[in-house]
């Protein structure tokens, strides 16, 4: 048993990781996108959320997602978004085309690496 | 004709002759020795007088052996010398001589004889005056027997009167014989002792009974101070006293009878009882007592005595034995019952009974010292109920027992105040009619009663107060109604203890934990009462805080362990099962603190106890291991969980409790509402169990190729449905894609449903599922109104379902908007899902 979400928090010098787990939904999906919002300075270079161990994800979750690009954006921030492909959230970034918001990596090694 | 005694006896009449004979001899002697007639012959005289002396000796030696006859013989043969004497003195005054023998005759002997010794004494003479022939011999012979004849006569009625006057002596002296020795007869043969005393105290006669009372015989007493023989020394001056004031008295027969204490010869003593007279026998003072040995008259009266005694005792005791029942049968009614309206309603009906009252109610003090009447008994005399209230009032102002003969209220009242604490608690008061008078031992009884009945009614009245809290706040602390929970279907029972002594410590739990679980919890806190209570309250809102944070079972259980040992004292412990059901992956996990195992029913499977994952109740170690279990739980399939009173019976061992349990979960049905019922009405006996019994059934919706779910309109009920349809969905063949993707349309639909219903709308929105051939079929039916997808993010949301399923339908109605969502399962086989 484990909460609904979990998220975690890591700074890797100017890249902020956020790892998400559990299931995103409408319940999670407001507090959770504060969340990680407030844990991204305005001296970070650039956001990193690692959906690879979520298990469910929904629209309320691609809209926070979609908030946070925007936000970023705003403040020359970079996001990137890790997915494992085959998996739910995977499928579902690719339905909504989250791609043309910000780039989805397979791993959070490749996506840190495209930061650097 | 009476015999008449002789006078003397033969040896007296011998010796008299013989003396007669010597005298006759020495005077006729002596008329030879003085001058006399010439022709006198002397010397035939001398003969005669010798003759007659040697008569005499033979007499005189031979007095005490001669025979009457003898005597007669004697005499005659004195007559005969008579006669010759006087033939050898001639005409002399010899013939004088015969007097003697007359007079000895008639002096001697019996008048008859007499005579014939004068006839013979006229014939001698005769004889001689014929042979000596002188002149005027009649005149002679007259002379010579005529007047010793006439003295004789005269002799022998003098005898004869002698004679006479000595029988009758000798008749009274015979009487007097006869008389006395009967007396001393009575006297011996009396059971009284007979004693005589003289002035001095000196004993002066002393019967046999007198010799066998004190072992003395009448020789030895006889003439010994009596104080001295018998009376024991420290009485023997009131002896003195006695005899003194009885010799002194101016009473010639004074008699006293007094009780004295005498002594034996052995020195034993007894008591006697004494009757002394004062007896005057010819001027001499005697003191005459009977004397009675009166010990057994003593023991006797001893004895009834003691049995007055004994009987007076056992009416006491008796008397008392009525009272202490009384008082029994009313402390009964006060400890026999636990709550306090039992013990007043029969406390009051026993009053009336014990003390055959007509009526009797009892006060109690409430809140604000006001008196209230709390219970009164029927039969109440006069025109409506019988309360007392007035003179209650007035026992409790006196704080003691009152008892009024005239009441105004009833006709004779009595009142005892209940006191506790050195407070008065209450009054009970007893009522009687005219016919019957309340007594003394009643008040008596009501107030020796009261004193016991106060506590217990003090001590209900507590007990009643914490009970009420304990109860209240247990009631609190159980759900008031069980969650609704998707896909899971939970009935719970809660029993108290049949005899309502406290409320005990059982408790049990149902929430929803994250990731669209449920949490059961079945607890049992030691003790009862508030204690108890108030620590399920702790524990409960605990385990909700953990358990809500997400935290696995055996994290949840060690924060309660701490809890209890950190917080209780050091008497509190507590058993507890956290079993968390996870119906989506079908499993169950628990965790068990020392508590009786839950059971798990897998379909068609026996049922199985989860013995696995038990560890020490909750507060017995400071950091126990508690271990967490996992086991399969196929749809379908249940879990009860319960406190061991359901399972416990006084005298039988556990498992016989446990045993019943699975067969009658084995024969319940399956629905939880009907399955705790049933198990209820087999384990739970006809008047409750001693101990207080919860149980808790949580049951899997089987699944089928449909399914129809309400979830509550809010965001933490999407969890559950994805939780409810992924089960169904993996049931029905479909593989991870597939059902992740249906999911996810689903979520969208659910997420929309919920926001039709409101912020503050709580009606349900409604899921259900079916295969159409190889199509699944799901429908999401809201209460709410459609609202028109703007951009964005429920846009979005539309666009998910359309791209995640083959068809998706809305149809918004005024009453709610149903979502239709349809797609096909690759490779899954329309036949093995059966029908439609």
């Amino acid at each position: 048993m484990t909460d609904l979400v979990e998220l975690e928090i890591e700074e890797r010098g100017e890249v902020v990781v956020a790892r998400l787990s559990g299931e995103l939904d409408i319940a999670g999906a407001p507090g959770i996108g504060e969340r990680i919002h407030d844990a991204v300075p305005t001296s970070a270079r650039a956001l990193v959320i690692d959906f690879s161990s979520l298990d469910f994800i929904d629209s309320s979750g691609i809209a926070m997602l979609f908030g946070l690009a925007r936000k970023l954006g705003s403040r020359r921030q970079e996001l990137r978004v890790v997915a494992t492909s085959g998996r739910p959230v995977a499928r579902v970034l690719d339905i909504v085309e989250f791609d043309r918001a910000a780039p989805v990596h397979e791993t959070l090694d490749e996506a840190l690496a495209e930061t650097a | 004709m009476r015999e008449l005694p002789e006078l003397f006896s033969l040896g007296v009449k011998a010796r008299s002759l013989a003396y007669l004979f010597v005298a006759g001899a020495c005077l006729g002697l002596l008329t030879l020795i003085l001058p006399h007639d010439e022709g006198v012959q002397d010397l035939q005289l001398y003969v005669l007088a010798a003759i007659a002396i040697a008569i005499a000796s033979l007499i005189y030696v031979q007095a005490e052996r001669v025979s009457e006859w003898q005597l007669h013989l004697v005499l005659a043969a004195g007559t005969t010398i008579l006669s010759f004497a006087n033939y050898y003195t001639g005409t002399s005054l010899y013939p004088l001589l015969y007097t003697w023998t007359a007079l000895y005759a008639f002096y001697f002997f019996a008048l008859r004889v007499a005579l014939a010794h004068m006839v013979y004494i006229g014939l001698g003479y005769g004889v001689v005056l014929a042979i000596q022939d002188p002149d005027s011999p009649a005149i002679r012979w007259l002379l010579a027997v005529g007047t010793p004849l006439i003295a004789g006569l005269l002799i022998s009625r003098m005898t004869d009167r002698l004679r006479a006057q000595q029988l009758e002596a000798a008749e009274s002296a015979r009487e007097l014989r006869q008389s006395e020795a009967r007396t001393r007869l009575v006297l011996d043969n009396s059971p009284d002792a007979f004693i005589t005393l003289d002035r001095d105290g000196i004993i002066r006669s002393w019967n046999v009974a007198a010799e066998r009372m004190f072992g003395w015989s009448a020789a030895e007493a006889i003439g010994k101070p009596f104080r001295a023989l018998v009376t024991p020394p420290e009485f023997r001056d009131r002896h003195d006293e006695r005899r003194a004031a009885l010799v002194d008295s101016e009473d010639p027969v004074a008699t006293q009878t007094f009780e004295v204490e005498l002594q034996r010869r052995d020195g034993t003593r007894f008591p006697a009882e004494s009757t002394v007279s004062k007896v005057d026998v010819r001027g001499e003072v005697l003191a005459a007592g009977f004397i009675r040995d009166v010990t057994d008259r003593l023991r006797r009266q001893e004895e009834r005595e003691a049995l007055m005694r004994e009987q007076a005792a056992r009416e006491e005791a008796e008397r008392v034995a009525e009272l202490v029942s009384g008082m029994q049968l009313l402390v009964d009614a006060a400890l026999a019952h636990r709550t306090l309206d039992d013990i007043l309603s029969d406390l009051v009906t026993r009053v009336r009974g014990v003390l055959q009252a007509d009526a009797a109610s009892i006060h109690l003090v409430e809140e604000g010292d006001r008196l209230v009447l709390r219970a009164a008994s029927d039969g109440n005399p006069g025109s409506g109920p019988f309360t007392g209230e007035r003179f209650a009032e007035r026992v409790a102002a006196a704080r003691e027992p009152l008892h009024d003969r005239e009441s105004e209220e009833a006709n004779e009242l009595i009142g005892v105040p209940l006191l506790a604490g050195g407070e008065v608690r209450g009054v009970v008061v007893a009522c009687a009619a005219r016919s019957r008078r309340l007594s003394a031992d009643d008040l008596t009884l009501l107030r020796l009663a009261a004193d016991r009945v106060a506590l217990a009614i003090d001590h209900a009245r507590v007990y009643e107060r914490e009970h009420r809290i304990a109860e209240t706040l247990q009631r609190s602390l159980l759900p008031e109604r069980l969650p609704h929970l998707p896909g899971l279907d939970v009935a719970a029972r809660y029993i108290p203890a049949a005899d309502e002594a406290e409320v005990g410590g059982d408790w049990y739990d149902v929430l929803p934990v994250p990731g669209g679980g449920v949490g059961l919890v079945m607890g049992d806190v030691a003790g009862k009462g508030l204690a108890a209570a108030s620590m399920v309250g702790r524990l409960r809102s605990a385990l909700r805080a953990y358990a809500l944070e997400g935290h696995a079972p055996a994290r949840v259980v060690e924060q309660l362990n701490r809890l209890i040992w950190t917080e209780a004292d050091e008497s509190q412990m507590a058993t507890l099962i956290y079993l968390v059901v996870d119906p989506a992956e079908g499993e169950v996990r628990w965790v068990n603190a020392g508590h009786p195992p839950p059971l798990l029913v897998n379909g068609a499977e026996s049922p199985q106890y989860l013995e696995g994952g038990s560890s020490v109740p909750l507060g017995v170690l400071p950091f126990p291991e508690f271990e967490e279990v996992a086991v399969r739980l196929d749809p379908g399939g249940a879990v009860v969980l319960y406190t061991d009173g359901l399972v416990e019976r006084a005298g039988e061992h556990m498992d016989a409790g446990l045993g019943r349990l699975v067969t009658a979960v084995k024969e319940a049905p399956s629905a939880p509402e009907e399955l705790c019922d049933h198990v209820l009405h087999a384990l739970v006996p006809h008047g409750g169990t001693p101990d207080d019994v919860a149980l808790l059934t949580l049951r899997t919706i089987p699944m089928t190729d449909r399914f129809r779910v309400e979830f509550a309109a809010a965001p933490e009920a999407l969890a559950s449905m994805r939780a409810v349809l992924r089960r169904w969905l993996r049931h029905i063949g479909g593989d991870d894609q597939q059902i992740a993707e249906i999911v996810t349309a689903c979520g969208e639909a659910a997420t929309n449903a919920i926001e039709h219903s409101g912020a503050g709308g709580r009606a349900p929105f409604e899921v259900g599922g079916r295969m159409e051939d190889r199509d699944v079929v799901i429908t999401i039916r809201d209460y709410g109104a459609w609202r028109e997808p703007r951009m964005g993010d429920h846009g979005r949301g539309l666009s998910l379902m359309r791209a995640l399923m083959d068809t998706v339908e809305v149809s918004p109605t005024p009453e709610g908007t149903t979502v239709r969502l349809r797609r096909t399962l690759q490779g899954v086989d329309s036949d093995a899902n059966g029908g439609p």
